[in-house]
């Protein structure tokens, strides 16, 4: 009998804990070689609270998640984020933290978990989250106003367990607006760890730049992974930084010594067709090398330059025939879609372009970039690791999202 | 039996000529009180049709309103001692048959149990017979198996098969008794095991369920009217459950007593809360209700409560997709945004929605998706049930 | 990952003699920056207009996207790379 794939296995399973008998399992492998799964539907009999709910989700490993980084797991002892624990992710700006962040959450949705948000920056972009591999659906977002409220919140999160990671993205100043004493909010983060390790959810804590002394010494304090990163070097295209490649320090892991770091190597794609670059590492000024891809964030629209005087003229360029040349991150069996634009193409521009000549307007590429409504994926995406960015395909969780695949397995 | 006979027969009867309206009206105003005991109630109030008499009242959780079953009993007996003619006859068994059953035997032997009743010394109490739970079927077992129908043809055919005792009929394999008595014999063999045949139907149709305790003396703290809360919402808990019903929206009115209050304040304070989901959870529905009420707790001391269900529908079973485990999760954390919203206001919580990743602007590329208590399930879970 | 700030707070910059921006100051702190990219939106200029200039700005701390509106003149930031 064929063993089914990772993600149908965790459907199974969660579906079998629930249903027990009454679940779908995985059938016999059929004479033709297609394996036949036995009950496509399942029905729940009552709607309500279900109270033993499992917690664990079951994939790849029991205690951590993947952090979507390769060269970082292989450095933290359990070989990912610790489930049931708090990690926090301490750096200064633009370090890469909630890329990371986001990788997590990303990864946990995969393996069938929902997410919280407590976004007090307010500043959580969807679509950037959506092209990371996060499903909307499954990821709640509170918009607490203070870091007092949001430990409030947290806590009646955690009391049910109705989900299975936290985010606790803390404002820039931590202070403002509370109405007790930082010693008093550093005792409730760590009432908040420990009821998050009882209750068996992953907490991942964004640390503003600067924490106030109290706040950063209970964190570290409660936090099983302390992750500290510090930018190296950009990575510019033509003179436009990009990316940058971040160290991750390990200051502190309950499993393993502490002291090891890696870099990464985090790339900003801002949308438009100039971000297909971003897949050439001869194009890219960068230090070194670097293991490879290990990610690559998108965001769409904003130099499409979509209206008005920017769709006129600049239609001189060409993008390279029948697609780009192959690109060392993309799996061979999957041609990159074509962009069947005729946008000028600026990657041998050195000169940025200057505020009177709008970058290019794609329209083609502004054809294939529809968002499916609350969906999870958007179908035709050009993505970066070669994919046709294609939808949720039918069978399997998390096909075809490309930052996920990107976060999977790497190149 | 002509008359005549009758009286040579028995000459100390007393003989009534039938009136057939004034027993139905006698039974339509016992069914009433009874709606005050249980919102489970069901009777037969054609005088003409061989069930007349027999009223089933739904106990399921009641016990917590109203005491244990011999006292529950002892309430209802009281509260019909003005209307019926004679004392009832009870019987509490897990199947409705049973309990037909046991009632009847409660008549016959009269030493089953009677409990008290404060009517005159010359009345008698109910007579009163219980089944304990999950013993239906050795209840049943030694009587005789002519019970288990009405029609004098299954009877003698019972008879003609050597089945003397309903014991022995439950032993017969299920399809030897189809196969001799065509499809009854399915229903024979449920009711000799003690499995319920048929559903239940309240008389009154269960699109809403109300219940009422008064609070002596009132209280004003949540956490004590959490505990009568409590009260209610379990007992109907187990009520839609054993129907296999849900309930899609809670009122709850609270009338307050305003002897010590400065003018100003209503008299009767309301929430009406609408449910995430349709739900046969009586620990939801009154964790909900607690946080409505700790948004805004009452005003003065609260001197009765009434909980009132509604928009009850058989419970649908959620399908839930093979690939999205997720999905088998979303009503539970529905209930818990919707209670995150109560406390910290609605426009904390929600979700994310792509509108148009393409707009030129980036605050327009997507909008919020808020919790709000009126919102039906289908609202969020993006593989919802269908609204009610 | 970027970070979309919700508010699009307002900032106040500096400029050069020759009009090139070269710092912004934001959350209290002074940030030295060299613009990297820029470009320019119009919408609905015929009803209400918007008409931004971007300009994605690195300096010692961050990398971000700035806008100046040019209906107003006010100067915002947009977006964080993190």
């Amino acid at each position: 009998m064929a063993t089914p794939p990772p993600s149908v296995q965790a459907a199974l399973s969660s579906l079998q804990e629930r249903l027990g008998g009454a679940a779908p399992r995985w059938g016999a492998t059929l004479p033709s070689g297609r394996v036949e799964v036995v009950g496509a539907l399942a029905v729940s009999p009552q709607p309500g609270l279900p109270a033993d709910l499992p917690t664990d989700l079951p994939t790849s490993s029991d205690r951590a998640i993947s952090s979507g980084f390769l060269a970082l797991d292989a450095i933290l002892g359990l070989g990912g984020l610790p489930r049931s624990a708090t990690t926090s992710l301490h750096g200064g700006g633009t370090s890469g933290k909630t890329t990371l962040a986001l990788q997590a959450v990303a990864q946990v949705q995969a393996a069938g978990g929902i997410v919280a948000y407590l976004d007090m920056t307010r500043s959580l972009d969807p679509v950037e989250a959506v092209a990371r591999g996060v499903e909307l659906d499954w990821l709640v977002v509170l918009t607490p106003d203070t870091l007092e409220q949001a430990l409030a919140m947290a806590a009646m999160l955690l009391q049910d367990r109705t989900v299975d990671m936290l985010i606790l993205d803390m404002p820039y100043r931590p202070l403002e607006g509370a109405s007790i004493s930082a010693a008093n909010l550093a005792e409730r983060l760590g009432r908040l760890a420990a009821l998050a390790r009882r209750a068996g959810v992953q907490m991942i804590v964004l640390e503003p730049p600067s924490l106030p002394a109290a706040l950063a010494g209970a964190l570290s304090q409660v936090a099983a992974l302390r992750l500290e990163l510090s930018r190296q070097a950009w990575i510019r295209l033509g003179r436009d930084v990009v990316g940058q490649r971040t160290e991750v320090r390990v200051t502190r892991d309950r499993f393993a010594p502490p002291g090891r770091a890696a870099e990464l190597r985090i790339l900003y794609a801002d949308g438009g067709l100039r971000d297909a670059c971003l897949t050439r590492d001869e194009l890219l000024r960068d230090g070194s090398a670097g293991p490879g891809l290990v990610s690559i964030a998108w965001r769409l629209g904003a130099n499409l330059s979509a209206s008005g005087a920017g769709r006129t003229g600049m239609r001189d360029g060409a993008a390279p025939p029948g697609g780009l040349p192959p690109s060392p991150l993309r799996h061979a069996a999957r041609p990159t879609p074509p962009l069947h634009s005729t946008a000028k193409s600026v990657f041998d521009d050195e000169t940025p372009p200057s505020l009177l000549a709008p970058p290019s307007p794609s329209n083609g590429s502004q054809q294939v970039l529809r968002a499916i409504r609350g969906g999870a994926s958007y179908p035709g995406r050009p993505a970066l690791d070669g994919r046709a960015g294609a939808g949720r395909e039918p069978v399997g969780i998390g096909a075809g999202s490309p930052a996920r695949d990107a976060a999977r397995g790497g190149p | 039996m002509p008359l005549g006979a009758a009286h040579r027969l028995a000459p100390e009867a007393l003989f009534l000529d039938p009136d057939p309206a004034a027993d139905a009206a006698a039974l339509k105003a016992a069914l009433d009180r009874l709606d005050g005991f249980s919102p489970g109630v069901a009777a037969e109030i054609d005088p003409a049709l061989p069930g007349f008499g027999q009223v089933e009242v739904q106990l399921d959780g009641l016990a917590r309103l109203w005491g244990p079953e011999p006292a529950m009993v002892r309430r209802i007996d009281e509260a019909l001692a003005s209307i019926l003619p004679g004392p009832p006859l009870a019987g509490i068994a897990g199947t409705r048959f049973a309990a037909a059953v046991a009632a009847a035997l409660a008549g016959k032997t009269r030493s089953g149990g009677t409990v008290g009743s404060n009517r005159g010394p010359s009345s008698e109490p109910a007579a009163l017979d219980i089944v304990s739970p999950g013993t239906d079927a050795a209840f049943l077992a030694p009587l005789p198996a002519a019970m288990l129908s009405r029609d004098p043809e299954e009877r003698a055919r019972l008879a003609r098969f050597g089945l003397r005792v309903i014991g022995q009929v439950a032993e017969l394999p299920r399809s030897a008794l189809v196969a001799r008595f065509g499809p009854g014999g399915e229903w024979l063999a449920a009711r000799a095991r003690g499995e319920e045949t048929d559903p239940f139907r309240p008389r009154r149709a269960p699109e809403r369920m109300a219940m009422a305790l008064p609070i002596d003396p009132p209280v004003s703290d949540v956490e004590g009217l959490r505990f009568v809360l409590h009260r209610l919402t379990s007992a109907f808990g187990d009520q839609l459950v054993a129907r296999g019903s849900a309930a899609a929206r809670a009122r709850l009115a609270m009338e307050l007593d305003l002897s010590f209050s400065v003018g100003g304040i209503p008299p009767l304070m309301e929430i009406d809360q609408l449910l995430p989901e349709p739900t046969s959870e009586g620990l939801a529905i009154e964790r909900l209700l607690i946080a409505r009420l700790e948004m805004a707790p009452p005003q003065a001391p609260v001197s009765r409560v009434e909980l009132e269900l509604g928009d009850v529908a058989p419970a649908a079973g959620t399908q839930l997709s093979l690939f999205t485990p997720q999905t088998g999760r979303t009503g539970r954390l529905g209930w818990q945004l919707v209670r995150l919203g109560l406390r910290f206001g609605e426009d904390r919580v929600g979700w994310m929605e792509i509108e148009d990743s393409e707009a030129v602007l980036a605050e327009a590329r997507w909008k919020w998706r808020r919790v709000a208590g009126s919102r039906s399930a289908e609202d969020w879970a993006p593989t919802g049930r269908s609204a009610p | 990952m970027t970070r979309l700030l919700r508010e699009h707070p307002l900032i106040d910059v500096e400029l050069d003699h020759g009009g090139e921006l070269v710092a912004f100051r934001w959350n209290g702190r002074r940030e030295r920056v060299e613009v990297c990219n820029r470009w320019r939106i119009d919408e609905s200029w015929w009803s209400r207009p918007i008409a931004r200039d971007y300009f994605k700005v690195v300096g010692g701390d961050w990398l971000a996207l700035l806008y100046l509106d040019r209906v107003d003149g006010s100067w915002h930031l947009e977006r964080l790379y993190d």
